[in-house]
């Protein structure tokens, strides 16, 4: 057990490994001279000259990745060309505003996706059943961003009940709540639809299993049934998908971030790439990435929490 | 104690059974015997009111002078496990594969009984112990995988057996067991039968199992009950035509059979729920058949227009 | 029969949109970009069935626009990297091995960037435009149809009558060429339907980002970024272009289930 946790540790680490070296191309080799992309065609070589030397830009470009790489397991991602600042300090601030976005957007995904695809799965074939499909299938189909709109115009311009965007600080965390209720509702919506849908097939494919008529024959009830007996065996494609869905989630929280006008590391992104400093977007770039890959790791680790017939036998 | 009248199990296609009248008696050990889609099944999940929501059910099952057929989910499940328990086929998926043994036995035993977790387990520990099961305090904390499927069957009938079952409806308990312990399996149900007075209806295509375990017998051939009796009389004396090609259709290991003989069958298959002639379902693969065999249905016992022979 | 509902919704929606994607290539009621500021905020009227936006332009032949732009990017995008990842797929299988092993790894791998942080990556290096979403959304693409293609190859080289042909001496490509793509075409045009709805909501999100479409160039999500900030003015500008994104993907989404159920005989049989 011990030896598979670690193997997949290995794969892990060399992932992220990997995905470093390849943003790290991207950014740094593909373009040739990072210095002309931050100062621009118009600057003169002696300010170009003396960028390359202050950012180590005239040694080789596998030097400066191990440089760099070196500093990033440390928490040291470079000083920000735009902000005058460590990355690592500007990530820093905004670190909290993003992960409260994403974190609450999961929460309502995971619990009404679950609540819908459970409820569909029972009601196979009734109105219940339907109506959630019909939900699930407008949903994908509709972008996060203009759903956000849509809330705005109701929720803020007609209703005046919320504010259409902005981030008032920790101090008052109703207020917070009130400023991250919408945005987190949008992102959330999105990601149920597919969610529920991945619930209720699986669900549904549980249900004709043996085991599910036994519980019910032994007494329990169709609750104790559905929930303890039914959606536990259900659970490898569902992570599956939240895994899957942790991607969207990281370029949906960009996104809402920017409909939102919320301080958090969405917006920095792009506060970077119109003030072209790359040392921050290569950052950012690789930080989200390496979320989305340590997403698939932890449900890999998950599938044997689920499942025992996935460890390996001791 | 339990009472069948009349019962019917429709769908879509045609009725799965088609008025069967049965009884069980406290204790008493009853065969019901069926090719598949006979309507064996549906009888047996109608003593649990397990049908499927689409049945369309008209008839009467009581338990105990309870009317099962039409009564409130709440009402059966508090008989379900606790007064009428039941076995399903395939060992091998009838148990929750994420659960360990002794959660999955202890779990009715905590929810019906009150009981503590501690108490539950203990519980557990000899009902798999009453089952047969070797080592049993170290099963409780295996996994149904880590079993064999003559182990996982012995497992399925302790949980069957939790709280005390007055009756036990074995649905095909011997299917994808190795014959060896097909045959213990049968034995242990009879025992447990006998030594708890429980009562068994035991649903099998085989009627060597039948005959090894039951007091009392039922053919059903295409949702219809066609003959009944005690086990050892229909099997030594059949009289629908149906039950005598059922029995020339076991195959024997008696030394006395001509080798190069072909192997008896019935020819045809069952009909399907769609297709069932209005008269008598047997008809069409009947060696004996009569004109009016084909349009009406014969009654009584045998249900066969020609009485028996 | 909901095999022939999903099929027929989808088709007609899908072709509501590309054909209003083909005609505003000869005609538009209005020249789409044509700045008016006199007739800024127009209330619908038989000139302009959905009024006009704050410089005057006409809202319909803009949508018209963004139609063609939506159905192009996402066109060439799903082509370009649909068409890298099954020639990747084809060749795993075909190939087996270490080839097989390095093209699965590159493709778990790439899972890592979605496509907006491909665009991110791009935008801040060569600066945002059309062709950097174009190349994002393709490079999305590419681990998909790669697994999707190896899948399907993969099953066909265990068939009996491939072995034969191999034991007769005939050659992989040949092989690949006569048996195996037959076999995985179906797969990765169902899988061309549904990814060419992803590939309309991910060029929806970079232009409205503005790592797409840049101006003039009409684009159903550069719309609703300058709508956004019009929502207390004139709310309804934002309500079109998302309407069109929702039918386009749908449309695609439900021909994609239309025509697997369809091309699924086992599928078809049990309905």
């Amino acid at each position: 057990m011990i030896l598979l946790i670690l193997r997949r540790l290995l794969g892990f680490a060399l992932t992220l490994l990997a995905v470093s070296a390849a943003v790290f191309f991207v950014m740094n080799v593909l373009p040739g001279d990072p210095a002309i992309v931050i100062l621009g065609i118009e600057a003169t070589e002696d300010a170009r000259a003396a960028l390359r030397a202050q950012l180590g830009l005239n040694d080789p470009a596998i030097w400066r990745y191990l440089a760099w790489l070196g500093g990033a397991v440390q928490g040291d991602f470079g000083v920000s060309y735009s902000f005058k600042v460590p990355v690592a300090e500007l990530i820093a601030e905004r670190l909290p505003m993003t992960l409260a976005l994403a974190g609450l957007a999961t929460v309502m995904t995971v619990a009404l996706a679950l609540a819908l695809g459970v409820y569909a799965a029972s009601h196979h074939g009734r109105a219940g059943d339907w109506a959630v499909m019909a939900f699930s299938q407008l949903g994908i189909a509709v972008p996060a961003f203009w759903l956000s709109m849509l809330l705005v115009i109701l929720f803020a311009v007609t209703l005046r009940w919320l504010p259409p965007g902005g981030f008032p600080g920790w101090d008052d965390p109703l207020a917070a709540l009130r400023a991250l209720i919408m945005p987190a509702t949008a992102l959330a919506l999105v990601q149920t639809a597919v969610l529920a849908r991945v619930t209720r097939s699986a669900m549904l494919e549980v249900m004709r299993q043996t085991y599910v008529r036994t519980a019910t024959a032994t007494g329990l009830g169709p609750a104790r049934v559905m929930w303890r007996h039914a959606l536990p065996n259900a659970l490898v494609p569902i992570v599956t998908i939240i895994g899957m869905q942790v991607a969207n989630l990281v370029t949906g929280t960009i996104v809402i971030e920017n409909v939102f006008y919320l301080p958090g590391l969405g917006r920095l992104v792009f506060q970077a790439i119109s003030n072209r400093d790359l040392i921050v977007v290569q950052a950012m770039v690789t930080l989200f990435a390496a979320i989305v890959v340590s997403a698939n790791f932890i449900v890999d680790l998950a599938y044997l929490w689920i499942d025992p017939r996935l460890r390996p036998r001791s | 104690m339990l009472a069948m009248r009349e019962l019917s199990v429709g769908f879509a296609g045609g009725l799965a059974l088609r008025r069967a009248t049965l009884s069980v008696a406290r204790g008493e050990r009853l065969g019901v015997a069926g090719e598949s889609g006979s309507g064996k099944t549906m009888l047996g999940l109608a003593c649990l009111g397990m049908l499927p929501e689409v049945a369309v059910v008209t008839g009467s099952v009581r338990f105990d002078g309870g009317e099962l057929v039409g009564a409130a989910e709440r009402d059966l499940r508090r008989l379900r496990g606790q007064r009428i328990a039941m076995v399903f086929q395939e060992p091998l998926s009838a148990l929750n594969p994420l659960r360990r043994v002794g959660e999955l036995i202890a779990e009715p035993l905590r929810l019906h009984r009150g009981l503590s977790r501690a108490a539950a387990l203990d519980r557990a520990c000899a009902l798999l112990s009453e089952v047969g099961l070797p080592d049993p305090a170290s099963r409780l904390r295996q996994y149904p995988h880590e079993m064999s499927g003559g182990q996982r069957q012995r497992v399925t009938i302790a949980l069957a057996l939790a709280c005390d079952p007055d009756l036990l409806i074995a649905d095909e308990p011997t299917t994808a067991l190795d014959v060896q312990v097909a045959a213990h399996i049968l034995a242990l149900l009879r025992a447990l039968s006998e030594s708890r007075r429980m009562a068994l209806i035991l649903i099998s295509h085989d009627l060597r199992a039948i005959a090894a375990v039951t007091d009392r017998l039922a053919v059903l051939y295409g949702g219809d009950i066609i003959e009944e009796g005690p086990t050892a009389d229909v099997l030594a004396a059949p009289r629908h035509p149906y039950t005598q090609g059922l029995i020339a259709a076991r195959p024997t290991l008696s030394a006395r059979r001509d080798r190069n003989a072909p192997l008896p069958t019935i020819p045809g298959t069952v009909p399907a729920l769609a297709h069932l002639p209005p008269g008598c379902r047997f008809a069409g693969r009947c060696p004996v058949e009569l004109p009016v065999c084909r349009s009406t249905r014969p009654a009584g016992n045998p249900a066969c227009h020609r009485g028996g022979p | 029969m909901r095999v022939q509902a999903n099929l027929m919704i989808g088709a007609t929606l899908v072709a509501v949109v590309l054909g209003t994607a083909a005609l505003s290539l000869v005609w538009t009621p209005h020249e789409a970009t044509r700045i008016a500021v006199a007739l800024k905020f127009q209330p619908p009227s038989w000139a302009h069935p959905l009024g006009t936006d704050q410089l005057g332009r006409d809202v319909v032949s803009q949508l018209m626009l963004g139609a063609r732009t939506s159905m192009t990017i996402a066109l060439v995008a799903v082509l370009l990297g649909g068409g890298i990842g099954t020639a990747l797929g084809l060749l795993a299988a075909a190939v087996g091995g270490w080839v097989d092993e390095v093209v699965m790894r590159l493709a778990d791998f790439s899972f890592a960037f979605p496509a907006l942080l491909f665009a991110i990556m791009l935008a801040a290096v060569f600066g945002p435009s059309l062709a950097n979403a174009v190349i994002a959304i393709a490079f999305i693409n590419v681990p998909v149809f790669a697994r999707v293609a190896r899948a399907a190859a993969a099953q066909v080289w265990t068939r009996g009558y491939v072995l034969a042909a191999q034991s007769a001496g005939r050659g992989r490509l040949a092989i690949t060429r006569d048996h195996v793509i037959p076999n995985v075409l179906a797969p990765v045009t169902v899988q061309l339907t549904i990814e060419f709805a992803v590939a309309i909501l991910a060029e929806a999100a970079l232009s409205y980002l503005g790592l797409g479409a840049q101006p003039p160039t009409p684009s159903w999500g550069r719309m609703l970024s300058e709508a956004q900030t019009l929502l207390y003015l004139a709310p309804q500008l934002a309500i079109w272009p998302g309407l069109c994104i929702m039918v386009a993907v749908m449309g695609f989404n439900l021909l994609g289930d239309g025509v697997r159920d369809l091309s699924d005989p086992m599928l078809r049989r049990t309905r």
